[in-house]
């Protein structure tokens, strides 16, 4: 179990160098994808499988796939598809997919080992962080709520467009001028020849 | 949680529903008065509620929070700062209301309740909460007005610096669990189980712990964000962040320390009194080299935090009471300061240089005395409250003998007079500006009383102590 727990620490580190290192943003969230799956064997070794389970569900799954999701709405037209496969190109899979290999060797190792094998620490179940999370840590819930308010609020001033602006944004004919004025995350289209009449 | 304790959190309660009320009647419809107003009457009803509270502490309130004297007398000082932002918010945003101000006093009222829950707090789980709620509320008031490229600049600045600091004090906390168990602050006891702690892991992680908070105090030298976020920042933003932020951690450092274990630890009162010396020299260095007043203040507040670390490691009943007395004079001075700067400015275009006080006094005489008395309790001139601020922190400072760091605070605080005096020689001098350059009256009744009330309170309490000094001896006799 130890060497399980320092593997996987050892991936976390380095998916999360990589991520940050990377130029393009599709090939950065597939290194942190896997940088959550080491995060939640990690969880899972030091004896807490419902906060691995969660990271798996939460981060792995919800919060990567909206970033996903915003990433690839930005780039919409053929030339979005084009760029899109040129990311998606094999040479960008094989970091990841090595990673994301050992860790599925790992969990099958866990899965097969002897079950009595002892943990590093001993186990914290679901039921024990609920009693806590609304026993002695009720106000830490309730402090956590004003928290995303805070989050929630400030992104929402920030990112609000007066009605006019969205509309002069949108009726501009070119993705050009688009790109120019709005700053999109990808500039997907800028060059491309027809909308240049 | 049983009645009583309901009772004894009473006021942070409705520091949080303000900001839901706040919230709800946004979305009923959307009116600048009406939030500013309801902010006002929430935070009046949560000062109201200390009184309830005060007869039922010390008292701990789950593992998380301790609701003492010390707590409920910051949280009073918190109240009353917040309060008059909203004021300064109010004339200020009433100039221009494209900038939708509503929700500013919704982001006013969390950020006090995250500075509320950082005095109260005994666990490193409540130190971490109130610090992020008070931050995230801060990115989005520092950047409020979302359409100036500078205000966006400083709060991504101080998002990716705060973002770094939380970091380095989380570890800290991990290190410090990871020796001692347990996140309580009371159980961070480094002396009593001889040998069973590693004391080198430990001075790692309050090392850390340090740095995190070093941050949020604008501390030399992790202060490179202050002159920037209190440039960039809209001016009633930057008196709450130079008041409520920094006198939140402030009261959160004394009581980690003095219910933690530390406060003897050698090299850690090594680590603050280079902190301290770096901060004052620093500060008054720096400020010297300065012609934009907003920077001029952030280097005056990142020497005056640095003066306060002499009180608080001195220590003991009269280092508290020092801290607290300081810190009173310096919220009432400071808010006065940017009141003046948020007189004169507009959303978007803050009057920050020097040169366009020039001859102020000669065409707004009230608005130029203002801002000399505010100036002078900066420099702790007598019969100002900064004054007598010093005075105490310089007794705190003897009576600990702590000769070097009372000798450099005169010393480095003798340096700060002379930017002091160069901002009101500008005022005075006899080079008017053109007769547009300032807002011919001020454009708010909000704006003209909240300065007048500071004013009276920077003269009543330099000259008249007694009663504020009366209030902290109780709250320090009943938290001891």
């Amino acid at each position: 179990m130890v060497l399980t727990f320092y593997v996987a620490a050892v991936i976390a580190v380095i998916c999360t160098a990589l991520m940050i290192t990377r130029l393009k943003a599709v090939h950065a969230l597939l290194y942190l994808v896997v940088s959550f799956l080491a995060l939640a064997t990690v969880f899972y070794t030091l004896g807490a499988p419902y906060v691995a389970v969660l990271e798996v569900i939460v981060y792995a799954g919800a919060i990567m796939v909206l970033f996903v999701f915003v990433m690839m709405m930005l780039n919409i037209g053929d030339r979005a598809i084009q760029i899109e496969r040129a990311w998606l190109d094999p040479k960008a899979w094989i970091g990841p997919g090595i990673l994301a290999a050992i860790l599925l060797a790992e969990l099958a190792y866990i899965l097969v080992a002897p079950a009595g094998s002892p943990g590093i620490v001993p186990e914290v179940g679901p039921k024990e962080v609920g009693i806590a999370l609304f026993g002695p840590y009720l106000l830490g819930v309730e402090l956590v709520s004003m928290l995303l308010l805070a989050g929630i609020v400030g992104a929402y001033h920030l990112g609000w467009n007066a009605p006019g602006e969205v509309e002069s944004l949108y009726a501009m004919e070119s993705s050009r001028q688009r790109a120019v004025v709005s700053g999109d995350f990808v500039r997907a289209g800028v060059d491309r020849p027809t909308d240049t009449p | 949680m049983n009645s009583t304790d309901l009772l004894a959190l009473l006021p942070l309660l409705l520091i949080a529903a303000t900001a839901i009320l706040v919230m709800l009647a946004i979305a009923v419809r959307r009116s600048h008065l009406a939030s500013a107003l309801l902010t006002v009457l929430g935070l009046c009803a949560a000062f109201g509620t200390l009184f309830i509270a005060a007869p039922l502490v010390p008292r701990d309130v789950t593992p998380l929070l301790t609701i003492d004297s010390g707590a409920l007398f910051y949280i009073g000082l918190i109240l009353a700062a917040s309060i008059a932002v909203v004021f300064l918010c109010y004339g200020y945003f009433k100039q221009e209301e494209e900038h939708r101000p509503e929700e500013l006093y919704l982001l006013i009222a969390i950020a006090a309740l995250g500075s509320g829950v950082l005095v109260c707090a005994r666990h490193f789980a409540s130190l971490f909460l109130g610090l992020e709620i008070l931050s995230v509320a801060l990115y989005g008031l520092i950047s409020y007005e979302r359409t100036t490229k500078a205000s966006i600049e400083v709060g991504l600045k101080y998002l990716v610096l705060a973002a770094a600091s939380a970091s380095f004090l989380i570890f800290g906390i991990a290190i410090v669990y990871f020796e001692f168990g347990t996140m309580d602050f009371g159980g961070i006891l480094p002396d009593s189980p001889a040998g069973a702690v590693d004391s080198a892991t430990i001075a790692v992680g309050v090392t850390l712990i340090v740095v995190g908070i070093g941050f949020k105090l604008g501390l030399v030298p992790f202060h490179m964000w202050t002159p920037d976020v209190y440039e960039g920042a809209p001016a009633p933003v930057a008196a709450f962040v130079s008041t409520v932020s920094k006198g939140a951690m402030f009261a959160l450092l004394i009581r980690f320390f003095d219910r933690s274990g530390m406060r003897g630890d050698s090299s850690l009162v090594l680590v603050f009194s280079i902190i301290a010396i770096a901060s004052m020299f620093a500060g008054n260095l720096l400020a010297l080299l300065q012609d934009n007043v907003k920077r001029i203040l952030a280097y005056s507040s990142i020497a005056h935090l640095g003066y306060l670390i002499v009180a608080f490691e001195a220590g003991g009943a009269i280092g508290r009471s020092a801290v607290a007395f300081y810190l009173v004079a310096y919220f009432a001075t400071m808010l006065g300061a940017f009141g003046v700067v948020t007189v004169l400015s507009r959303p978007g275009n803050d009057l920050g240089d020097l040169s366009g006080y020039r001859g102020l006094f000669w065409r707004r005489p009230v608005l130029a005395s203002v801002f000399t008395v505010m100036l002078l309790s900066l420099a702790s001139i007598p019969l100002t409250a900064g004054f007598l601020g010093e005075f105490y922190l310089v007794a705190a400072g003897v009576s600990g003998s702590l000769w070097a760091l009372v000798i450099i605070l005169v010393v480095t605080s003798a340096i700060g007079l002379f930017y002091y005096l160069r901002i009101v020689v500008a005022l005075y001098s006899r080079t008017a500006q053109p007769a547009g350059a300032w807002p011919s009256r001020i454009n708010s009744h909000s704006l003209s009383w909240t300065l007048g009330v500071l004013t009276a309170a920077v003269i009543l309490i330099g000259c008249y102590p007694s009663p504020v000094m009366r209030l902290i001896q109780t709250m320090v006799a009943g938290s001891g």
